[in-house]
């Protein structure tokens, strides 16, 4: 492979430029914000660029059982072979267009979001790794360098969720989101050390990626090590996509920046989970075990959040949660088409439409943030949040589409993953799929009717509603010098071009899915219209906007969820479910109280017991051996001369 | 005579010296007693490389090289051991091994 190799050069600038941009911004370039700008914006634009040539130029070159590599291999002991480098495959091209188009939109729309900010510079050095790791993830051709990656995306999303670190808060939720998501790690590199163990490979294709039916994973690894294997990297996929037991990383990560929010919950760290599942779906399609626990989980974590949507009050919160509750729906339909035999289009397609929603839903709730700075959305209704027609017009694109509304994407890509979950033979999948699908409209339009028709200012509901927290929750210093630059419609163009573009997607990925299909599995295969699914698809969608409609919407609404008839539960959904609680029960009676108790007993008594024994039986034999230093040389002599008397002796007479 | 062509007679002689000059190393309480009590022992044992060559050994030179290095050895240490006795009678104003009590353990 030489370095002439026009594809493996593309691929290395794609992933060398931003962290080039954030090593010459963080070394050299820190105080200028204008250059710092500059460097971090065209080191996004050519890997854009390139990752969309990339694309042109391959999309008809490569397939899933063919793809394109060019590494070196780094690490050669005996069959164990490290590889570093970079494949080119439908999933990870995609997904390099995907990451590629949304780091560059959002650095874009940083622009007006951060003007002003002291760490402006520090801001967007953080973007370029943060896109640099995700980059380099999705082509790497080893599960080591992935795995870096991975770990990398860790580190920049700590450093951009504790961005406002003198905030006690954000740093808090910053530390929260690298140790949650570490936790998780230590399941996936477990099953990473296993999987070189069995296989002694840490090549991707070695791994039987691109054998659909698995059948290269089965005869070399039995059906036990697979599942082992399949579990403990789903506990990194848990950890990064936040699903169920540890997801409370991710509400919290909204102290973050808002552009950062919309990076983190579409094309790079939440997705980086889902991707990995995709890049080793033949590994999880061999183990039903594995698939039956990942279906269980993710159907919890759509409940879960979805619930938790319901009550939020920040419109941050809502999206977030919205996201964990997206999040379960792909990994359900991943698991599902796993268990049933099919593909993995359905998950990756709803990844695809996602990242481009919900990178909408996000910027918008930034425009909103930023122009009102409060995160509540009860506020931003009273202060007027219609008015700002672009933000208000594209979160309703936004909004249709997570929801499910035809003709936007998310109505094509959820439609597949309740095709998948309809052919499992329990049908309780496909019923709690709709429920979710229900409450995601729901709660999705809450927050549009609410922004849409405000009350009346004297309307006695703003009493409970319309609480201003001094400062606002996210960009509190912004508030006094908003009015001078909102002129022209109160949006910047920097900060509405992205979201033009994003709902523009929103609106025609749907149409694109026979393309991307035959695109991701070479084929396209003929759809038979379930039109019993359809209709309790989009009817369940319709009764959720509805149900949002009579609580929120409509004149004689009450602003009250139908949630709050029963406040046991309406209670328990503000509490999260208790997750917090839980973990942080489990942090002081399980961690504290038991393993550290007893590690501190360890290293107490053992460790340090066994050191003092140590110096203390030297200090005892020391003391008792002085008794010999009689400060009396002559007799010291004697000894010595009948010591050495007797040897003479025995030498002489003793043989 | 007779008794000096016995190689025995030397040897008494030599044990004899040996044990004067253990018994003054052993015994004796001043420094330079016990100094010249070495000194005899280092006597001693010349006596005999002088003796076994007399009569044993092969080659005429070889003890006599070896009695040789031990009146040089004996001079040096002689002197090495004389300014240790200095240096012990300034520090203790004695030079009596009783008082040499520093290192009891």
């Amino acid at each position: 492979m030489g370095s002439c190799d026009p594809i493996f050069l593309s691929c290395f600038l794609i992933v060398a430029l931003p962290l080039l941009s954030f090593a010459v911004i963080m070394i050299f370039t820190w105080r200028r914000h204008k250059l710092s700008l500059s460097i971090s914006l065209t080191c996004s634009t050519i890997p854009l660029i390139l990752a969309w040539s990339l694309f042109y130029k391959l999309h008809n070159a490569v397939t899933l059982a063919k793809p394109i590599i060019t590494q070196v291999n780094w690490l050669v002991s005996d069959a164990v072979i490290v590889p570093f480098g970079f494949l080119l495959d439908p999933v990870s091209l995609l997904m390099l267009c995907i990451v590629a188009t949304i780091a560059w939109l959002i650095q874009i729309y940083s622009i007006g979001y951060m003007e002003g900010d002291p760490g402006f510079a520090r801001f967007y050095a953080d973007l370029s790794l943060f896109g640099m790791s995700m980059l380099s993830l999705v082509s790497a051709s080893g599960m080591l360098q992935l795995f870096i990656s991975w770990e990398l995306v860790g580190l920049a999303s700590y450093l951009l969720i504790g961005f406002w670190y003198e905030k006690f808060s954000a740093s808090e939720a910053g530390k929260k989101a690298f140790v949650v998501t570490r936790f998780g790690d230590i399941g996936f590199f477990m099953g990473l050390v296993f999987l070189t163990f069995f296989m002694k490979d840490l090549n991707i294709p070695g791994l039987g990626i691109f054998d659909i039916n698995g059948a290269a994973l089965t005869h070399k690894l039995s059906e036990a090590q697979v599942t082992l294997c399949a579990l403990l990297i789903f506990c990194g996929v848990a950890g990064k996509s936040a699903q169920f037991p540890i997801h409370v990383w991710l509400p919290d990560a909204m102290e973050g920046p808002t552009p950062v929010s919309a990076l983190l919950h579409s094309a790079t760290m939440v997705a980086a989970g889902i991707y990995l599942i995709t890049r080793l779906f033949p590994l999880f399609a061999a183990s039903a075990t594995a698939m039956s626990v990942v279906l269980v989980i993710s159907t919890i974590t759509l409940l879960l959040s979805s619930t938790i949507g319901m009550v939020a009050k920040d419109i941050k919160q809502v999206w977030a949660y919205s996201t964990v509750s997206q999040l379960g729906f792909m990994a359900m339909g991943l698991s599902a088409a796993a268990l049933g035999g099919s593909t993995l289009f359905a998950g990756y397609y709803h990844l695809t439409t996602h990242a481009a929603f919900k990178a909408l839903l996000f910027l918008c709730a930034g425009v909103f943030i930023h122009h009102f700075g409060t995160n509540d959305f009860f506020v931003m209704s009273k202060d007027g949040g219609r008015k700002l027609m672009i933000p208000m017009v594209t979160v309703t694109i936004g909004a249709l589409a997570l929801a499910g509304i035809f003709p936007f994407a998310g109505f094509f890509s959820k439609e597949a993953i309740m095709a998948q979950l309809w052919h499992l033979p329990n049908k309780l999948w496909v019923g709690l799929g709709l429920f979710g699908a229900f409450l995601t409209a729901y709660y999705t339009f809450r927050v549009i009717f609410v922004m849409l028709f405000p009350r009346k200012d004297d309307n006695p509901v703003w009493k409970e509603y319309y609480v201003r927290e001094p400062g606002g929750h996210g960009h509190g210093a912004h508030d006094d010098d908003h009015d001078g630059h909102n002129g022209n419609h109160g949006v910047p163009w920097v900060m509405a071009f992205p979201l033009i573009v994003l709902a523009a997607f929103a609106c025609v990925l749907g149409f694109m899915q026979t393309g991307l299909e035959k695109f991701l599995l070479g084929e396209s295969h003929p759809h038979e219209m379930n039109y019993l699914l359809l209709v309790l698809a989009v009817g369940s969608a319709l009764s959720g906007i509805g149900l949002a409609w009579l609580d929120w919407g409509s004149p004689a609404a009450k602003w009250q969820g139908f949630i709050r008839k029963v406040p046991v539960l309406e209670n328990f959904f503000i509490q999260k479910w208790y997750m917090d609680h839980f973990w942080r029960w489990f942090l002081n009676t399980v961690i504290y109280g038991t393993f550290s108790r007893i590690f501190t007993y360890n290293d107490r008594r053992v460790v340090d017991g066994g050191v003092d024994a140590v110096a203390f039986s030297t200090i005892g034999s020391g003391r008792l051996l002085s008794f010999l230093q009689t400060a009396f040389v002559q007799l010291n002599l004697l000894f010595m001369v009948l010591v050495l008397a007797g040897v003479g002796l025995y030498l002489l007479m003793g043989r | 005579m007779l008794v000096f062509n016995h190689l025995e007679t030397y040897l008494y002689l030599a044990l004899v010296l040996f044990a004067i000059g253990l018994y003054g190393v052993l015994a004796r309480r001043s420094l330079i007693a016990i100094l010249i009590s070495v000194e005899l022992i280092l006597n001693a044992a010349s006596i005999n490389f002088m003796a076994f060559n007399r009569f044993l050994a092969p080659h005429p030179a070889v003890g006599q090289v070896i009695t040789l290095f031990i009146m040089a050895v004996a001079a040096a240490e002689a002197a090495i051991a004389l300014s240790i006795i200095v240096a012990v009678y300034r520090k203790l104003k004695s030079i009596n091994i009783e008082h040499a009590t520093e290192l009891r353990g």
